[in-house]
């Protein structure tokens, strides 16, 4: 029988991906962190992992984060998976749950890895209806995630951002619109990120995702690799920005997977975008007051005036962090990830 | 145009490198080769499946040396890929492909360590439960042969060769080099205890009454299997060690019980 949690409502700031080598401290630490997400799938037996997140699961808010439903196989979903995964909402009552845009089950094989969709009408019926039986079964809204790609297929008759706005439509699920992967994506295929971001449904987008990626040099082809493996990068921050100032504060989680560094990095990682969304807000009330202003106003008497209501301190740090990453975000990377290693 | 389905087959097979391969007509990546696209997410398969099995055989890995690993796990995830996404039962079948392996074929002890981790790690996720102890029975009528229920993560093997005493010279970081695997049974008894698993060698007798106990044969069957192994079988000594170790996690009274 599941043990009863109070309610915990994830905030609209940053929290971290929980992983195995951070789980001791944070059960002996307890820092300081928005919220946490885990994998569905780490926690569907009954081991070591899942006893202490029953006790994190009582400090911290938490979001359940699906990578093996394959919404996107054509023969439909795994029944026997889904109940496990409502059996890990029923146990951890998480306030977020989110799955994958993606496929990954096909030919009786699981492939570990989230394969994109052909995007047509054929996938979008299917996905809807896998996406509405997920609903059902857990009795609640999923947010489903945008993918990172490497390759996309020549007779899609819509593009990723066009099929997830019409899933919302006709399913009513909520988007968790992963930055990175907007990044990976947008640079791997040569489309617009931010186009991409502008065509979402913004009151659909109920998470953000941060992570980092790898740039991988074959031949003539420079690919990015969705490895979480590193910081948030230049870019990918330059484009959450863009995120926050169209859609406004969001639930942020920073992503690490591989290569995963001391606890207090992703924790670092998260109180960037908090102050970069803390800049963003308040230099849009800045902007929303001197709209408002009836009458303007004389020139300020010295140049410190703008200190006394300026940002604050780490704030302003965020926004020099975000600042002229802009313009590192166009310097060529290189890297040595070999794609047949 | 090929049905979703039809697509997402002959993509998963490209993925798991098995021929015929998806034309690269159906694919766009670009400005970029989208077959040289998909080979990254064959790299994606294999390197996370490979890792998932070098974390559940670790001892195996060094056995045999990494690169040999990684060349075998390949072959294993080709042939046999998952079946489901929880990665914590993947691996079940790997000890059986060692065995298959011909350069393995004068190295059993390969194969038969697989098995030993991969029982190690079917007990780190499965629930530990509480143990009871003796004490809480001192006032109920048992019967003449209760149930004596154990710890669900409890796993025996049995094996020809030395796996546990090779097992444990690999815990160090530098192996000594007098420890070598041999022919010679033995029989291991592990289970998880609250982070850890841990791992006993067990007599014939005791590993005897331990398989029918957890089998549910009930006490008397299992005082009967171990005392024809062993007459000189202690059978208060053996009760105390189960309650001792925080084995038991319940005494019932046997259903066909005459105090029943």
């Amino acid at each position: 029988m599941s043990r009863a949690f109070h309610p915990l409502a994830i905030p609209t700031s940053a929290g971290i991906g929980l992983r195995s080598p951070h789980i001791s401290e944070m059960l002996t630490r307890r820092p300081s962190a928005g919220w946490l997400e885990v994998h569905a799938e780490n926690y569907m037996g009954d081991g070591v992992g899942v006893e202490a997140l029953e006790r994190l699961r009582e400090t911290y808010p938490l979001s359940v984060h699906g990578v093996g439903l394959s919404l996107g196989s054509a023969r439909g979903l795994d029944r026997d998976h889904l109940e496990r995964l409502r059996k890990v909402c029923e146990r951890f009552q998480p306030d977020l749950v989110s799955e994958h845009l993606a496929w990954s089950v096909a030919d009786g094989a699981y492939l570990n890895d989230l394969l994109p969709l052909r995007y047509d009408e054929e996938a979008l019926a299917i996905v809807a209806r896998n996406v509405e039986t997920v609903q059902e079964t857990l009795k609640r809204q999923v947010l489903i995630e945008n993918l990172s790609a490497y390759v996309a297929f020549a007779d899609s008759s819509m593009n990723e951002a066009e099929f997830l706005a019409e899933l919302v439509t006709r399913t009513g699920c909520g988007l968790l619109l992963d930055v990175n992967n907007v990044q990976v994506s947008a640079h791997n295929l040569q489309y617009d990120a931010k186009a991409f971001i502008d065509a979402l449904p913004e009151q659909a987008i109920g998470e953000i995702h941060l992570a980092g990626h790898a740039t991988n040099q074959v031949g003539t082809d420079t690919v990015l690799i969705d490895d979480h493996g590193s910081r948030v990068p230049p870019v990918v921050w330059a484009l959450y920005e863009h995120a926050i100032t169209r859609l406004g504060p969001r639930p942020t989680l920073i992503e690490w997977d591989t290569e995963v560094p001391v606890l207090d990095v992703l924790l670092g990682e998260a109180m960037w975008a908090d102050m970069l969304t803390a800049s963003i807000m308040f230099g849009r009330k800045q902007a929303a007051r001197q709209a408002a202003a009836i009458k303007p106003r004389p020139a300020s008497p010295t140049p410190f005036e703008g200190v006394r209501t300026s940002m604050p301190v780490l704030a302003a740090f965020a926004a020099a962090k975000a600042g002229p990453v802009m313009a590192n975000a166009l310097t060529p990377m290189e890297g040595r990830y070999d794609v047949a290693a | 145009m090929l049905p979703l389905e039809h697509l997402q087959t002959t993509m998963a097979r490209s993925v798991l490198a098995i021929e015929p391969m998806v034309s690269a007509k159906m694919l766009t990546a670009g400005k970029a080769d989208p077959l040289a696209r998909l080979r990254i997410y064959q790299n994606n398969t294999r390197s996370s499946l490979t890792a998932v099995l070098m974390a559940v055989f670790p001892i195996t890995v060094r056995l045999v040396d990494e690169r040999f690993f990684r060349h075998v796990a390949s072959e294993f995830i080709r042939r046999h890929p998952p079946v489901e996404s929880r990665l914590a039962r993947y691996g079940a079948g790997f000890p059986r492909f060692l065995k298959t392996i011909d350069t393995l074929s004068d190295m059993p002890i390969v194969a038969e360590t697989a098995r030993l981790e991969w029982a190690i790690a079917e007990a780190l996720d499965t629930a530990s439960l509480p143990a009871r102890s003796l004490a809480e029975y001192d006032n109920t009528d048992l019967g003449l042969s209760p149930d004596i229920l154990l710890q669900p993560s409890l796993r025996l093997i049995v094996s020809h060769w030395s796996i546990l005493s090779v097992w444990m010279a690999h815990q160090q970081e530098t192996v000594d080099e007098n420890v070598t695997w041999m022919r010679r049974p033995e029989r291991v008894a592990l289970w998880r205890s609250g982070n850890y698993v841990r791992l006993f060698l067990l007599d014939r007798a005791s590993f005897a009454f331990w398989h029918s106990l957890k089998h549910g044969l009930g006490l008397e069957h299992a005082t009967g299997r171990a005392l024809a192994l062993d007459p000189a079988f202690d059978l208060v000594s053996a009760l105390v060690r189960l309650f001792r170790d925080r084995l038991v996690t319940d005494v019932r009274v046997a259903a066909n019980s005459p105090s029943n």
